[in-house]
């Protein structure tokens, strides 16, 4: 499926770059065809819906205000956005005590990957690949925290390991990753 | 790269650091390029696992919200002859392109004076900074480079015409703020320092040149046309 097929024929940086002259039928053509994805991914990483709705606002409204910065040589338009919606949902998570349910988890991600639309498929194979050569529970801890937003404790919970051994693992699967990712 | 700062990265991206050390990790990257590559590296290699994610559809009223609050700060500005930073720099462009080539202009820059000041720039930390200050993609007229370090601007007159009887004065416009006089141009020096840079923190937004009267604006903002305008990039 082609980028302009999955955005119901517009193109992703021709709509941010209308956005950023300011074209308000631009924007939300934009906002139709990627905010159910970032919703679905803050959501994930939140896990509480109006926290989640929050940070979608903040999000659009950010982009709204900076859409000229992206550049098309940096990146896939929609990872550019995801950027800005996860790191405002992990901020949002990190730095208040909010009530999240953490009786969820996605370790299951991996077997989705195929049907992801933007992203370079040799991309997604390596990093599959990568992933697969982590042990199991490694694997977990890794997608808990990039997809469910798991902190060190949360994850130290669901272990049931120190918050210490939870960071070793953390850093060995990085270490791990990154020579994987280079090499592949 | 240093491999802790690469682990560091990587957790910043996988969102496992702490409050505080993501804090302060974040406060690191606008000045640290080799921070900025870690992330990025992380972040397209994670990039896929964000696309396995299902779409959820958001409330409906959401987008109403969103176009309240992007949209009736427009109406409002507009209505009020004033504008927000957003709408300023898209008329900078506007400016950009049509302004020099007469040489002298009508738009005035009341505008200026009444910027929403509640846009917030995530931007953190301190460091160099460069602007290329141009007319709009032609040659530059002038380089100006802020140290927040030493609070030291740097001004290299490239091609900076003074019109006859006024004077240059130069600005920074950050982010969701209103400009700040930066000095007046030297006319004939060619690199001139003032020691007046935004002080340490979020450096952003625009360097811009206006014409004023001789000696500068007298108002404390700029009065006369923007002549050249360049964004502030961190510099590599």
């Amino acid at each position: 499926m082609d980028q302009r097929a999955a955005t119901n024929g517009f193109s992703l940086p021709g709509l941010l770059e209308a956005t950023s002259r300011g074209d308000r039928a631009a924007f939300r053509n934009l906002y139709e065809a990627t905010a159910p994805k970032l919703f679905g991914v803050v959501l994930r990483i939140t896990r509480n819906r109006s926290i989640a709705e929050e940070v979608l606002q903040e999000t659009y409204i950010k982009v709204w205000q900076n859409a000229e910065r992206f550049s098309p040589e940096a990146g896939q338009p929609l990872a550019w956005l995801a950027t800005i919606a996860r790191n405002r949902a992990i901020d949002r998570i990190r730095s208040e005590h909010t009530e999240r349910i953490t009786n969820v988890g996605d370790e299951n991600v991996l077997d989705r990957l195929p049907s992801a639309a933007e992203a370079d498929p040799a991309t997604r194979a390596t990093l599959r690949l990568c992933l697969s050569g982590l042990d199991e529970e490694a694997r977990s801890c890794v997608l808990l925290a990039y997809c469910s937003g798991f902190s060190r404790e949360e994850l130290s919970e669901r272990f049931n390991r120190p918050v210490g051994t939870i960071k070793t693992l953390l850093h060995r699967s990085i270490k791990a990753l990154r020579a994987c990712l280079e090499q592949e | 790269m240093n491999e802790e700062l690469d682990i560091a990265a990587a957790e910043y991206v996988l969102g496992t650091l702490p409050a505080a050390e993501r804090a302060r990790f974040a406060s690191r990257l606008a000045a640290e390029p080799e921070l900025r590559d870690a992330v990025r590296f992380w972040g397209a290699r994670f990039f896929p696992l964000d696309e396995a994610v299902p779409p959820e559809a958001p409330p409906p009223e959401l987008w109403g919200a969103i176009e309240r609050q992007t949209g009736a700060r427009e109406t409002a500005a507009a209505a009020a002859g004033a504008t927000d930073v957003v709408s300023l720099r898209r008329r900078l462009a506007f400016w950009r392109g049509a302004a020099l080539a007469g040489g002298a202009l009508a738009a005035g820059l009341a505008a200026f004076t009444l910027l929403d000041r509640a846009a917030v720039s995530d931007l953190p930390a301190a460091g160099r900074y460069v602007a290329v200050v141009d007319t709009g993609g032609r040659e530059p007229a002038l380089i100006a480079e802020v140290d927040t370090a030493t609070g030291l601007i740097r001004v290299r007159s490239l091609a900076a015409e003074t019109p006859e009887g006024r004077s240059l004065q130069l600005w920074h416009i950050a982010e969701g703020q209103g400009p700040r006089s930066l000095g007046v141009l030297q006319a004939g020096s060619e690199a001139q320092t003032i020691q007046d840079a935004p002080s340490a923190g979020p450096v952003d937004g625009l360097i811009a040149v206006s014409v004023e009267p001789p000696g500068g604006s007298p108002s404390g903002a700029p009065t006369g046309p923007v002549v050249y305008s360049g964004r502030l990039i961190a510099v590599e």
